[in-house]
């Protein structure tokens, strides 16, 4: 490739003129520093031998790199030649002619005229130039074709401080379990300890949905897609499945012999993650609701997600493994080894079908984003705490990290590039659980100092001016609504043995 | 050790001018930064050196990216395994090359000496100043003639190393990020007694003005 373009560029001539400069390029060859394969046969006319003509050839440019150590140029006998093959080699053209000392010399010198570098590196730093926080968010509002800058109170807020925060006693310290889920019929359900609890985000209202008897603990909730049913995995290994309308028990589908820490609906497709390492699906339709056990990993089975159109599943365990099962068979379609914690955090992008975020433990801190159809690591970020759970964003291309040990923070970043926008020292202690509400532009969190915050993180562009202000109209009303069943909600709180009390001090802005 | 300490005990030394180089290098790349609008013009604050008032970042997070691949540059420029840096300007949503900096780095050998001729002497600081004066105030002067950029950039900084050089992992490799129908312009150079810096600046030449 090189020798064409330099060969094309001065004619053919150029073994027959290549001795002058070989001997030109002695002197300069010995004192500097040279890459190992082209200093080698220029350093040969000058030992004396006469041999300026390389028989049998070296190898071409692009392969010196390897066999240069090993290429012996000591020739002992000329009658031990090959003298016919050995000409035809040099009168040959083809682009792989390997080239003779003199020639990869001149070729060198043309090179280096040209501009083009053979037998030189071409390095770039691996991390990308950071972007100006202000910039960023400018970039994230304006779209590229306006012209005007943003106009005057359009500008994205990401505050520092929770819109509200409300009580959670009694939720349980563990990193495996998934307590938090947020319907897309606006009820947030809470897992603490032996109860699960609803809390209306439209309304403020809250009440006890369960109770579990005896030593049994509540291990993970998920509300269905429609957010009519709440699925509840118990600690014994039972699945309840809850009409959220009639607060009443629809089904029981037991059977699992350890706590089920995650679950995840496909439809009416319930796949529930045990202990031991098992994942079951249920149909909960049909009275024989287990219609398949996916056994891939050797320990708990701690994150669990299903891609919106219900083809692939994806599964992390506290063996470090991330597994990826196509809906219809029952051997994962690939296994991922990248991380060297439990993987907790798993999140498919709403934008993009086939691309996922994996996130890892205490030991691995880094979020890996996978292609789950060439099975490809596109990205990885080290994040600097433990990851413990990943929320996309539906209207920026951003995602949400909520994190462990050390910092307990939630990391905003922006996709595909990412730069971390910005860091939210959400709470004391590790933020465990995250959910997403209906519309998405809040996240709440959940953490092990007992605190409920909710973060308006994803704040909706304003549309145009009237819309907007309809818009900004309706958040301040449905922030304030709350505020005005605070009374009914305490007086609901104390029925509800006054766990979630809502009446403590919230923010509202 | 300054410059001055060491230029008086003769010729500057190797590892002295691959500080001096370096330093040129990272006001070379906070000045292009500045000038192109790479970083919005409230994250630069005036800086004196080489006689000049010089725009340098003061956003923290560049000047630790800075820092960190300066670093490498300066143990490579110790090394003499630096042929070329290379700071090569992307649009971020495309990440086409819209400009390219490119400064040659060739190593300046005592070949008088071996001659048997009398060496030169030694580059005095001043002159060294006048000639990095005069490469800044180039690439502030060829704002005239690049053309203007409108889209959101970023930089990518390249090294062209040696194949045996000392590759930390923080570096990879990558294509030379050329300018698709490049016009170029070579800017003056200026040597210390090791290193000889040779700039050159290749812009997207602007299909209307042809």
């Amino acid at each position: 490739m090189l020798e064409n373009q330099a060969k094309a560029a001065l004619g053919s001539g150029a073994p027959s003129q290549a001795k002058a400069p070989a001997r030109a390029l002695k002197d300069e060859r010995l004192v500097r520093p040279s890459p190992r394969s082209a200093g080698k046969p220029v350093a040969m006319p000058a030992e004396g031998t006469g041999l300026a003509l390389r028989v049998g050839g070296p190898p071409s440019p692009r392969a010196k790199k390897k066999s240069a150590a090993q290429y012996d140029r000591f020739i002992p006998s000329r009658s031990a030649m090959d003298m016919a093959s050995s000409q035809f080699n040099i009168a040959r053209a083809d682009a792989d002619a390997p080239l003779d000392g003199a020639t990869a010399a001149y070729q060198e010198e043309i090179a280096r005229a040209c501009g083009v570098s053979i037998n030189k590196r071409i390095l770039t730093f691996r991390e990308e130039a950071p972007t100006s926080e202000r910039d960023d968010l400018r970039q994230v509002y304006s779209r590229p074709a306006l012209k005007s800058s943003a106009s005057t109170g359009a500008k994205r807020r990401i505050l520092n401080t929770p819109e509200r925060v409300l009580d959670a006693p009694g939720l349980v310290d563990d990193y495996y379990l998934n307590l938090l889920d947020w319907s897309s019929g606006n009820l947030l359900a809470i897992g603490l300890d032996q109860s699960v609890y609803l809390w209306n985000a439209s309304t403020g209202d809250v009440y006890s949905l369960c109770q579990l008897e005896g030593e049994s603990y509540i291990a993970s909730v998920k509300w269905t897609g429609d957010g009519s049913y709440l699925a509840i995995g118990t600690s014994g290994g039972d699945v309840q499945v809850w009409d959220a309308e009639s607060q009443s028990r629809v089904r029981t589908m037991a059977g699992h012999q350890a706590r089920v820490g995650v679950m995840s609906w496909e439809r009416h497709t319930l796949s529930s993650g045990c202990l031991d390492g098992s994942i079951w699906n249920h149909d909960v339709r049909i009275a024989n609701h287990k219609t398949a056990e996916l056994v891939a990993h050797s320990n708990e089975v701690c994150g669990l997600a299903w891609r919106s159109d219900g083809v692939l599943l994806a599964s992390g365990g506290n063996d470090n493994l991330l597994n990826i099962w196509d809906a219809r068979s029952t051997v994962p379609k690939f296994s991922k080894t990248q991380h060297t914690a439990a993987v907790r955090a798993l999140a498919w992008s709403p934008w993009k079908l086939d691309l996922l975020a994996s996130g890892g433990g205490s030991y691995d801190r880094h979020v890996h984003f996978w292609n789950t159809t060439t099975t490809a690591r596109l990205n990885s970020i080290d994040t600097g705490s433990q990851v413990t759970s990943i929320r996309w964003s539906v209207e920026y291309r951003e995602l949400v990290t909520s994190h462990g040990f050390p910092h307990n923070h939630l990391a905003l970043w922006s996709y595909p590039s990412l730069a971390k926008i910005v860091d939210i020292p959400a709470h004391d202690k590790r933020v465990l659980h995250t959910a997403v509400s209906p519309d998405g532009q809040t996240i709440a969190t959940a953490a092990s100092d007992e605190s409920l915050k909710f973060w308006r993180i994803f704040e909706a562009r304003p549309k145009t001016g009237k819309a907007g202000k309809a818009a900004a109209v309706a958040a301040a009303a449905s922030a304030t609504m709350p505020a005005a069943a605070g009374d009914s909600g305490a007086g609901m709180a104390a029925s509800a043995a006054g766990a979630l009390d809502i009446s403590r001090p919230f923010t509202i802005r | 050790m300054s410059v001055q300490a060491q230029l008086t005990k003769g010729k500057i030394s190797l590892e002295g001018s691959a500080r001096t180089v370096t330093e040129f290098f990272m006001y070379g790349i906070n000045s292009i930064l500045f000038q192109r609008g790479i970083y919005p013009i409230e994250d630069f604050e005036v800086q004196k050196k080489y006689g000049l008032d010089i725009w340098v970042s003061n956003d923290q997070q560049v000047v630790k990216y800075l820092d960190k691949i300066m670093a490498s540059v300066e143990e490579w420029l110790n090394a003499g395994k630096i042929n070329k840096l290379v700071l090569a300007v992307n649009t971020r949503e495309s990440r086409e090359t819209l400009e390219r900096w490119q400064f040659d780095v060739t190593l300046v050998e005592e070949e008088a000496v071996a001659a048997g001729e009398k060496p030169k002497p030694a580059k005095s600081e001043k002159a060294l100043r006048m000639e990095i004066q005069a490469i800044f105030r180039q690439i502030a002067a060829s704002v005239s003639f690049l053309p203007i950029i409108e889209e959101k950039c970023t930089f990518n900084i390249l090294v062209y190393a040696d194949s045996d050089a000392q590759v930390p992992t923080t570096w990879t490799d990558s294509d030379p990020l050329h300018v698709k129908n490049a016009e170029q312009v070579r800017l003056r150079s200026f040597s210390t007694d090791a290193h000889r810096i040779e700039a050159l600046v290749a812009y997207r030449r602007d299909p209307e003005l042809c």
